[in-house]
C-alpha cells in the first residue's frame, strides 16, 4: 500500500507537471490579452507597454523559465484582469467549488446506489420505470432550464426559497438540486445495470441458493460486486463537478471555479488558468488515488 | 464458455434470419423499447433526408412573425410548433438539425468510446509500466478542461462539425477508459479468464472474446447517456461561440439560442430540448433492453413475453 | 435533533428575516459580472464605474447627461490660459475618505497615476492616448493643466478622471480612498460589495445610506432578484425581461451599432456597392422585435445627444430592388460583385447579435450579394476590427458597437474615419481634414465642424448603421430612480430617492 502510495505521488506529480506544460504552451497559442485588456482605441505605445509589463514581450520559453522559477517558490504569478496573486484568486473560488462537489456528490451517491439498486432488483417493475424515466429526463435536459424553471417557481411563484447568493442554508438548495440531477440519472442507471448482471452472475445466484435473504442477497453480495463501475463514474462526475459547476456557478451567483476559469480563458489571464488548472488537477488526482484505493478494498483479488 | 458470450456467439451468422427474427421478437415483447426503436429510426430519416427536403423552408425568415406561438393548426404543418426568433419554423429547424446534431453526438461517443475502451483495456491488462502510464494520461485529460481545450482547437481551427467532434471526444475519453480499466482489473481475477490463461489463449482472444463482452454492456450504459451530455456541451459551446455557428444549426445550438425566451417564448429552447431528452430516453430504454437481450441469464424475461416481470 | 430544529429554524429566520433588518434607506443593486478590481483609474469600465464614480471617486468636472453640459464638481471653475493650457480652481473644505484633505497635490499625483506606464489605467489608455499632459501646481487650490497637442475639450476630458489622494501607491489598489459620499466598508471577493456613507462629505448627504452590490451573470436572475425583493435596482436587464412597466425602464445607454465597410477592397471600394448594403436592410423590421423598439435608427457614428451629431442624416430607404440595380450598375463597370463578403458578427455583443447577424446576412442575400456570416468571440473578433485587419485581402463588413458617452464625437471619429485610425475601413482625403479640423476646433464653431464630418461620412456611406441601441433597467417601485444615458457607466447612490 505505501509503496502503490509512492509511486503513485510520483506518477502524479510527473503528470501534473505535463500538464502544466501543455497548458501553458498551449493556451498562449490562443493570442494574447494586451487587445482584450485595452480598449480598442488604445495606442500601439500603451500596447506595447502593456506587454513590458506583463513580460508578454519575451520569447516564450523566457516567459516559461519565468513562470517555472516563480512556481518552485511557489509563486503562481498575478492575475492580470484581478491585478492580484493569482493562486488565492483561485483558492478563494475552489473553496467554493470543493463544498458544493461534496455536498452534491454525498447526496448524489446515496441516494442513487440505493435506488438503482432497487430498480435493479425490482427489474421491469413499476419502481424500475419510474426510476428509469426520471432519472433519464433528469438526466438529459439542459441544466439551465431545471435552474431557470426552479427559480421562477420555488423563488418568485411561491417565494420559498431565495433566487441566488450565497448566505444561508437556504441559498444552498436549489443549487444542489439542480446539480443533483445529472450525475443522480447517470449513476442509477450505471447501478441499476450493474445490478442486473451481478444478480443474474452464479455467485450471487450460490448465495441465494445457501438461503440468504433478498436483503442480504443486494446489499452485500450484488452490491459489493457491482461498485467497480459505480465508484469510477461518481468519480468521472465528482470531476466535472471540481472543474466548476459553470451553468449552477452563473445563474445562482455562486463563485466558484467554474466561471472563473470560462472568464480566465476567455480573458487569456494565463496565470489563474494555470493555478486553478493546477489546483483542480490536484484534487482530481488525489481522489483517482482513493478510488484505485477502493477498488482494492471491494476487491481484494484487484492488485496493481 | 461460449453461452456466456452471446455477442461473439451472434456474430457468427449474422444473415441468418434466425437470429434477426428471434430478436425483434424480443423486441416487440418490450414495449417501450419498441417505441423507442421507432423514435430513433425517425430521427436518423430525419438526419439524413431532413437538409435534403427542408433546407429552404426551415431557412425563410420572418421577422415580423417571430416567437409564434405552437399549436396553430392553421398554419401550414412545418409551423405547428412554432416560429423561432427570426420566424423560423421550429419543426423543419428540428428535423434539419437532426442531421448535424446526431453527428456530432455519434461521432463523439463513439470515438471516446472506442479510443477509451482499448487505453482502458490495455492499462487494466497491462501490469507494466502501460497499466501505470494510460490512467495518468486519463487523469491528465480529465483535469485539462474541455473548454480550454475547445477554445485552443477551434481558435486555430475553424468550427467545424469535424473539429467540434475532435474536442468533444477527447474530453469524454477518460470515463470509458477509467470504467473499462477498472472492470478488466477485476474481471482478469475471474476463473474463466484465468482458465483461458491456462489453456494458452492469445491476449488478444482473452481481451476480445472473453473479457471485452462481459464489460460493455456497462460501457454502453454510459455512452447512451453520454450522447445527451454530448449534445448538451456542444450547446454550451455554442453559447460562448466557439460552437457551431450559425447558419449551420444543431439541437443544442437551438437551445442555447432559446435560453433568453425561457419565461416569454419557452418553445424556442423547449422542443429542441425535447429532442434531445427524447433520443437520449430512447437511446437509454433501447441499451438497457439490449442489456438483458444479450445476456443468457437473463434472457427469459423477454422470451417469455415480457408479462411476468420482475 | 432539537438542536437541528433550532438551527433551521435560526437559518430560516436569519435568511427570511434579512429584509426585515435592514434600514429601509439601504438599498442592494445587482450587477451582471463580478468587479475584476476597486481601482479608481480602471472606473471606465461599466461595473466599477457604476459602485466608484461619483460614489467614492470623484472626478473634476462632471458631464450632465441631460443636456450635455459639464458641471463642477471637485474644480468650481476652471479658464483656458493660453491654448494648450487650462487652469482649474479647486473646491475647497474637501477632505479624502481617510481624512487627509483635498488640494492640487491630489490632482497632480491622480493625473500622473492614470497616465503612468507603470500601471495599465483604462481611463488613460481610452481617452488620454496620444497626448502628453503636465499639470503644474499654482498653488494649493489651483492647477494648470497643459497638453501637447492642444485639446480644446481638456475639461470635458477631467469629467472621465478620478481623484485619488497624493498618498495612493502606483500599484492597483483594492481600497479605493475618494472625496465622495460613500465609502468602502466591505468587500467580500466573489459574494458582494458595501458601500456605506460617510460624515464630513462636501456636499449635501445623499438619502441612501448603505449600498449593497452583489453579482448575477443571468438576466433573467437580476430581473427576478428585484421583483423578489432580493435587490432594489438591476442597472442592466434583458429585452424580454423588461414586461413590467411599474419597475422596468428602457434608457439610451449611448451604445451605437454598425458594420464597418472595408472600403479599400473591390468591390467594398465602389460606393455603389456600399449604397446598395445600405438600401438592402430593413431597418424598420428590426424594431420591437429583434432590437427594442426604443432604439433609435443610426445615421450617426455617435448618439444624437453628441455635439453636432444632431442633424438629420437621410436613413437609406429599404429598397432591395434598387440595390440590386445598383449592384448591376456596378457589375456592368466590373466591379466584381458576385465576391464572397465577409459578415463578421461579435457574439454576446449585445442581446440578440446573433439573430440580428442571420437576419441580416438573409437580407443582403435578398439583395443579390453573396455574404457569408461568421460569429466569433471578443479575442478573435477584435483581430478584425482593428488595424491590421485580419481579413486581409477578404471584403468583410465588421459588426460593431461604438460607446461614446463623453458628449464630443473626438472620441470616435479619428478611430472610425481617418486614414490611419485603428478601426476605419475608409481613407478620404475630404474626411480626413474636416475631422483634423474639427478635432482642432473650440467653442461655437465646434458643433458646425464635426456636423460637416459626420456628413462627409454619411456620404460617402462608409459604414452601414444600424442603431442607437437602448438598456434596461429595473429598478424597485419603492426607490425614487430613474435611469438615463448615464446609467450604462455610473450609478450615482446621490440620485436615488426613496417613496
Amino acid at each position: 500500500m505505501q509503496r502503490f502510495l509512492a509511486k503513485r505521488a510520483v506518477s502524479s506529480a510527473v503528470s501534473l507537471i505535463l500538464l502544466v506544460i501543455a497548458v501553458f504552451f498551449l493556451s498562449r497559442l490562443t493570442g494574447d490579452p494586451t487587445d482584450l485588456y485595452l480598449p480598442v482605441d488604445a495606442s500601439a505605445e500603451a500596447r506595447e507597454n502593456f506587454r513590458v509589463l506583463h513580460g508578454l514581450d519575451q520569447p516564450l520559453i523566457w516567459q516559461f523559465l519565468d513562470y517555472l522559477r516563480d512556481l518552485v517558490r511557489l509563486d503562481f504569478g498575478d492575475s492580470i484582469r484581478r491585478a492580484r496573486p493569482a493562486l488565492e484568486v483561485v483558492t478563494e473560488a475552489f473553496a467554493w467549488t470543493l463544498q458544493l462537489a461534496l455536498i452534491t456528490m454525498a447526496i448524489v451517491s446515496g441516494a442513487a446506489i440505493t435506488l438503482g439498486a432497487l430498480a435493479a432488483f425490482n427489474l421491469g417493475g413499476i419502481f424500475d420505470r419510474i426510476a428509469t424515466f426520471f432519472s433519464l429526463i433528469g438526466a438529459s435536459a439542459p441544466d439551465f432550464w431545471v435552474a431557470i424553471v426552479a427559480i421562477t417557481v420555488f423563488s418568485v411563484g411561491l417565494g420559498w426559497l431565495p433566487t441566488s447568493g450565497t448566505g444561508t442554508v437556504w441559498h444552498w438548495i436549489l443549487p444542489v438540486s439542480v446539480l443533483f440531477i445529472r450525475p443522480f440519472g447517470l449513476i442509477l442507471q450505471v447501478v441499476r445495470g450493474s445490478m442486473i448482471t451481478a444478480l443474474g452472475s452464479p455467485y450471487v445466484k450460490t448465495a441465494r441458493a445457501k438461503g440468504a435473504g433478498p436483503r442480504a442477497v443486494i446489499f452485500v453480495h450484488a452490491l459489493r460486486n457491482a461498485m467497480l463501475p459505480v465508484l469510477t463514474v461518481i468519480g468521472d462526475q465528482a470531476a466535472a463537478l471540481l472543474n466548476g459547476a459553470v451553468v449552477v456557478e452563473t445563474i445562482f451567483g455562486f463563485p466558484g471555479v467554474g466561471k472563473l476559469m470560462i472568464d480566465s480563458i476567455l480573458q487569456r489571464d494565463f496565470s489563474v488558468v494555470l493555478a486553478a488548472i493546477m489546483v483542480t488537477a490536484f484534487a482530481i488526482f488525489v481522489m483517482n488515488i482513493l478510488i484505485d484505493l477502493a477498488y482494492a478494498a471491494l476487491d481484494p483479488r484487484i492488485r496493481y | 464458455m461460449s453461452d456466456l458470450h452471446p455477442v461473439s456467439g451472434s456474430r457468427r451468422d449474422p444473415g441468418a434470419p434466425g437470429p434477426l427474427l428471434r430478436l425483434l421478437k424480443m423486441l416487440w415483447a418490450d414495449k417501450p423499447a419498441t417505441c423507442a426503436a421507432l423514435f430513433l429510426l425517425l430521427v436518423v430519416l430525419c438526419a439524413v433526408f431532413g437538409p435534403m427536403l427542408l433546407d429552404a423552408v426551415a431557412s425563410k425568415q420572418n421577422l415580423r412573425g417571430r416567437n409564434a406561438p405552437p399549436f396553430d393548426l392553421s398554419q401550414p404543418w412545418v409551423m405547428w410548433l412554432g416560429g423561432d426568433q427570426l420566424g423560423r419554423p421550429l419543426l423543419a429547424r428540428i428535423v434539419t438539425a437532426a442531421s448535424n446534431t446526431m453527428a456530432i453526438a455519434t461521432g463523439a461517443v463513439l470515438a471516446s468510446m472506442t479510443i477509451g475502451t482499448a487505453l482502458g483495456l490495455a492499462a487494466g491488462w497491462s501490469r507494466g509500466r502501460l497499466g501505470q502510464a494510460i490512467p495518468r494520461l486519463a487523469d491528465v485529460i480529465m483535469s485539462f478542461p474541455s473548454l480550454l481545450l475547445a477554445v485552443i482547437v477551434l481558435y486555430m481551427l475553424e468550427p467545424s462539425v469535424g473539429n467540434i467532434i475532435l474536442v468533444l471526444a477527447i474530453t469524454r475519453i477518460p470515463v470509458y477508459l477509467r470504467t473499462a480499466r477498472a472492470e478488466v482489473l477485476e474481471v482478469r481475477e475471474r476463473m474463466f479468464v484465468q482458465a483461458a490463461i491456462v489453456m494458452g489463449a492469445s491476449v488478444p482472444r482473452i481481451v476480445f472474446r472473453h473479457i471485452l463482452p462481459v464489460i460493455l454492456p456497462t460501457l454502453v450504459t454510459i455512452a447512451t447517456l453520454d450522447f445527451a451530455f454530448v449534445m448538451l456541451a456542444e450547446s454550451a459551446l455554442s453559447f460562448l461561440g466557439i460552437g457551431i455557428q450559425p447558419p449551420e444549426v444543431t439541437w443544442g445550438l437551438m437551445v442555447a439560442q432559446g435560453r433568453p425566451y425561457l419565461t416569454t417564448a419557452w418553445g424556442l429552447s423547449f422542443w429542441p430540448g425535447l429532442a434531445i431528452i427524447l433520443t437520449t430516453l430512447s437511446l437509454n430504454l433501447l441499451s438497457n433492453w439490449m442489456r438483458i437481450a444479450l445476456d443468457p441469464a437473463q434472457r427469459w424475461r423477454l422470451e417469455t413475453g415480457g408479462k411476468k416481470n420482475g | 435533533m432539537d438542536m437541528r430544529i433550532a438551527l433551521l429554524c435560526g437559518a430560516a429566520v436569519s435568511c427570511l428575516g434579512l429584509p426585515a433588518f435592514a434600514a429601509d434607506t439601504d438599498v442592494t443593486i445587482v450587477l451582471n459580472e463580478e468587479l475584476e478590481t476597486l481601482e479608481p483609474c480602471m472606473a471606465s469600465q461599466s461595473n466599477i464605474g457604476r459602485v466608484l464614480l461619483q460614489n467614492i471617486s470623484e472626478t473634476m468636472t462632471e458631464l450632465d447627461p441631460a443636456n450635455g453640459e459639464l458641471m463642477p464638481r471637485l474644480a468650481t471653475s476652471w479658464e483656458e490660459t493660453d491654448d494648450a493650457t487650462w487652469r482649474f480652481h479647486l473646491r475647497e473644505g474637501v477632505a479624502f475618505s481617510d481624512g487627509s484633505a483635498f488640494d492640487a497635490e491630489d490632482v497632480k499625483h491622480s493625473i500622473e497615476r492614470t497616465l503612468s506606464d507603470q500601471l495599465t489605467c483604462e481611463i488613460g489608455a481610452k481617452y488620454f492616448g496620444g497626448m502628453t499632459i503636465t499639470p503644474t501646481v499654482v498653488d494649493a487650490h489651483t492647477i494648470d493643466i497643459s497638453s501637447d497637442p492642444a485639446q480644446p475639450i481638456l475639461p470635458l476630458l477631467m469629467s472621465t478622471l478620478t481623484i485619488v489622494p497624493a498618498e495612493a501607491p502606483m500599484e492597483f489598489t483594492r481600497d479605493p480612498v475618494g472625496t465622495g459620499p460613500y465609502e468602502l466598508t466591505e468587500y467580500n471577493v466573489g459574494q458582494d460589495i458595501i458601500l456605506a456613507r460617510r460624515d464630513g462629505y462636501w456636499g449635501d448627504a445623499p438619502a441612501v445610506t448603505k449600498a449593497t452590490y452583489v453579482f448575477r451573470s443571468d438576466d433573467a436572475v437580476r430581473a427576478a432578484m428585484v421583483q423578489t425583493g432580493e435587490a432594489d435596482i438591476a442597472p442592466l436587464i434583458s429585452q424580454t425581461d423588461a414586461t413590467n412597466k411599474a419597475t422596468d425602464f428602457a434608457y439610451p445607454n449611448s451604445e451605437t451599432t454598425y458594420l464597418r465597410i472595408d472600403s479599400n477592397i473591390p468591390p467594398l471600394d465602389d460606393i455603389r456597392v456600399r449604397q446598395a448594403l445600405n438600401m438592402a436592410v430593413d431597418r424598420e423590421a428590426f424594431l420591437g422585435t429583434l432590437i427594442p423598439e426604443d432604439a433609435q435608427i443610426a445615421t450617426h457614428m455617435t448618439v444624437p445627444s453628441t455635439l453636432g451629431a444632431d442633424e438629420d442624416l437621410a436613413v437609406p430607404a429599404y429598397d432591395p430592388e434598387g440595390a440590386k440595380k445598383l449592384l448591376e450598375e456596378a457589375k456592368a463597370d466590373g466591379v466584381p460583385v458576385d465576391t464572397e463578403i465577409l459578415l463578421l458578427g461579435r457574439l454576446g455583443n449585445f442581446p440578440n447579435v446573433t439573430e440580428v447577424m442571420e437576419a441580416l446576412q438573409a437580407m443582403f442575400a435578398d439583395a443579390g450579394f453573396n455574404v457569408k456570416l461568421q460569429m466569433v468571440e471578443v479575442a478573435e473578433w477584435i483581430k478584425y476590427y482593428s488595424k491590421p485587419f485580419a481579413a486581409g485581402e477578404t471584403p468583410a463588413l465588421v459588426q460593431a458597437m461604438h460607446d461614446n458617452n463623453r458628449g464630443d464625437p473626438v472620441f470616435s471619429m479619428y478611430f472610425k474615419y481617418a486614414c490611419e485610425g485603428l478601426q476605419s475601413g475608409i481613407c478620404d482625403e475630404e474626411l480626413d481634414a474636416d475631422i483634423a479640423a474639427a478635432t482642432g476646433t473650440p467653442g461655437d464653431g465646434r458643433a458646425e465642424a464635426w456636423r460637416k464630418a459626420f456628413a462627409r461620412a454619411h456620404d460617402l456611406s462608409a459604414d452601414v448603421f444600424l442603431f442607437h441601441m437602448v438598456g434596461f433597467s429595473r429598478v424597485s417601485e419603492r426607490l425614487d430612480f430613474t435611469p438615463t444615458i448615464a446609467t450604462n457607466s455610473e450609478l450615482q447612490l446621490s440620485q436615488i430617492g426613496f417613496k
